[in-house]
């Protein structure tokens, strides 16, 4: 009979300036065809003089998929991913990815909980040599941001404030929900999004859409849906006066840039550029847009960063 | 003290469009909504409608939009939910349509789960029973959860697949299947999944949204499992199912969810229609320079993801 270990703690102390060295899990999106997400995170992290070492041996977190299939697999491959964090000496594993973050959590969250699961993990990752000790805490650039860089600081590295540009928050589902999970911010009343969008000068736009779902993970399922949902969601920001949005998920940002083409039928046209987390905080930290992939955007980002005088006309 | 309440006012036999009623509510917000709605309806205006019975979250009737945010009334303090302006909205479950001011119909609500034949059908209904029919504790206990659904509906009001496909059964519904399949005493595993495998469960988005659950069924843990027991029983030949395995195939390869793999694994590699009505998105994709890799090398140390998936069994396309 498993016992349950203490509860596990949701979120961690801020690390000192000395101390920023974390393990980095960028996620298969983020290897594939969002590389600009890729590229912008290690730029901005040079910019904050943090370091982070990708892990790469490690497997996909599953995506939120893979416990259709099998209700251990994607635990225990997480557990290997976590085992490669220690073996570093790293305890932090950072994601980039909504998905990535809730579904990495939730897996340490049952190891950390359940003897019997820890001990199945460390079962398997014995017959290669690995074991878990549990000691990794998995986060998204997103809390890092706030909890170990600071808004008080950010702000202060601010060299070309966004202007008042209206930016929409994207949360998306998996970096709030479920709260058991995730924790680190009320999930039905988050506010980190916002807080970096201000404190970057811009405008964050309040609208119901933004803790809702994109659709992604149905987009095969039936045709339209995902561009339903994106829809939906994007007439809200564009109706509260939004130019562009603002998402810490690649996937989100497939969907939301991707699928709006397809909305305008239904939800009339509205064509908000969408920036990953990084790519808006390094452009407001003076990393020249061009650098950012913005030409890696179905919807180009050019004009509206143009007209807030933050990119040259050059950018797409 | 005192507060206001903004109400949502309709009455689909008579008006056209619906109206809002602001009521000043004379009493302490210690109260909960419903309190206050039952206040407004005795002391302002009787016609003020809404479904109430038991007042303390066993019925399942109260649900309602508080504030933009679907929960029980009788569950929810005014306190807790109070606007700025010293207000609390009221408005009608959405994702139903609006009968009179809160109450809604609830039909689609009520057909989806018909459709589950909810009792439960032993392959031994027929004969005389001399004894009852026993569960071990250890097999009732995954069913505990979900037997504390009140069907109260803020679930599928919550649903933003719901909100853009009603074809799609709601996380209640699936709850329930979910309820009968896991049932040892049940004899219909299958006939239920692929029942409820036509209602659309594999359009589940993974949003977590239903985990707001006012009684903490969580249906999303359910909805994984039903997944599962339609796999187990061998109804893979549909888009989710394929989706989840072919994810599941791509992991065990190269370590990665291979993105171009997974669309041509889910449409269909020869699903000329269906990889055609990929086209516009891929065209794009294409233009933006952000085509995913047609072949990805596998991560260093693959065989330990191979293992993995070994030792656990674990299905792949």
């Amino acid at each position: 009979m498993a016992t349950v270990m203490e509860q596990p703690a949701l979120r961690r102390q801020s690390k000192s300036a000395q101390m920023r060295k974390y393990g980095f899990f960028p996620g298969c999106v983020a290897k594939e065809s969002c590389k600009e997400l890729f590229n912008s995170t290690l730029l901005l992290a040079e910019k904050l003089g943090i370091e982070l070492v990708e892990l790469t041996a490690a497997s996909c977190c599953g995506a939120s998929v893979l416990n259709d299939t099998n209700r251990d697999v994607a635990r225990v491959l997480n557990a290997r991913t976590y085992a490669q964090a220690e073996a570093l000496g790293l305890d932090d594993v950072i994601t980039i990815c909504s998905t990535c973050t809730g579904h990495m959590r939730a897996a340490n969250k049952e190891l950390m909980e359940s003897e019997a699961h820890m001990g199945q993990a460390n079962a398997i990752l014995g017959k290669f040599g690995a074991k878990y000790e549990g000691t990794v805490m998995v986060r998204h650039l997103l809390w890092l941001l706030i909890d170990d860089i600071g808004l008080d600081e950010l702000k202060k590295m601010v060299v070309k404030p966004l202007n008042g540009l209206k930016v929409a928050p994207f949360y998306g589902c998996h970096i709030i929900r479920p709260e058991s999970v995730n924790g680190w911010e009320s999930a039905r009343n988050p506010h980190s999004l916002e807080d970096i969008i201000e404190v970057l000068g811009g405008e964050a736009i309040d609208y119901a859409g933004k803790t809702r779902c994109c659709g992604f993970h149905v987009q095969l399922e039936k045709d339209g849906i995902a561009a339903n949902m994106v829809g939906q969601n994007m007439r809200m920001a564009k109706d509260k006066g939004a130019e562009a949005v603002l998402t810490p998920c690649p996937l989100c940002h497939l969907a939301l840039d991707g699928y709006q083409a397809d909305s305008a039928a239904r939800w009339g046209r509205t064509d908000l550029p969408t920036f990953h987390l990084p790519q808006l905080v390094a452009i407001a930290l003076g990393i020249d847009p061009s650098l950012l992939g913005m030409n890696k955007h179905m919807i180009p980002p050019g004009l509206v960063l143009q007209s807030h005088d933050l990119a040259p006309a050059h950018v797409a | 003290m005192g507060f206001t309440l903004d109400i949502f006012r309709y009455d689909d036999k008579i008006d056209a469009e619906p109206h809002r009623d602001r009521v000043e509510i004379d009493q302490p917000t210690t109260m909960t909504v419903l309190d206050a709605l039952e206040y407004a309806k005795a002391e302002v205006d009787g016609s003020i409608s809404f479904r109430r019975s038991c007042r303390s979250a066993i019925c399942g009737s109260c649900s309602m939009n508080i504030n933009g945010t679907t929960g029980l009334a009788c569950k929810t303090p005014v306190s807790q939910v109070l606007k700025s302006d010293n207000s609390v909205s009221v408005d009608p479950m959405p994702n139903f349509q609006p009968m009179k001011d809160l109450v809604v119909h609830m039909d689609p609500f009520w057909d989806k789960y018909n459709r589950l034949k909810p009792y439960l059908q032993p392959a031994d209904k027929d004969e005389d029973h001399e004894r009852e029919r026993r569960v071990s504790p250890e097999d009732m206990k995954k069913l505990v959860a979900v037997a504390n659904c009140v069907m109260c509906a803020t679930c599928y009001a919550l649903c933003p697949v719901v909100s853009v496909d009603p074809a799609f059964a709601g996380p209640a519904a699936i709850a329930y299947a979910f309820r009968f399949i896991e049932d040892v005493r049940d004899s219909k595993r299958k006939e239920r999944a692929a029942q409820i495998s036509d209602d659309y469960l594999w359009l589940c988005a993974h949003c977590y949204a239903c985990s707001y659950c006012p009684k903490h069924v969580d249906p999303h843990d359910d909805i994984i499992a039903v997944k599962r027991a339609t796999i187990e029983e061998g109804l893979t030949n549909h888009a989710g199912p394929r989706h989840a395995l072919v994810v599941a195939k791509t992991i065990k390869q190269t370590g990665m969810l291979h993105e171009s793999e997974v669309v041509q694994g889910t449409v269909g590699r020869f699903n000329i229609r269906g990889l055609l009505k990929q086209t516009p998105m891929m065209i794009r994709m294409v233009k933006a320079g952000k085509l995913p890799p047609f072949f990805l090398k596998p991560v260093p140390k693959v065989d330990e993801i191979r293992t993995i998936f070994n030792t656990l069994e674990a299905p792949t396309l």
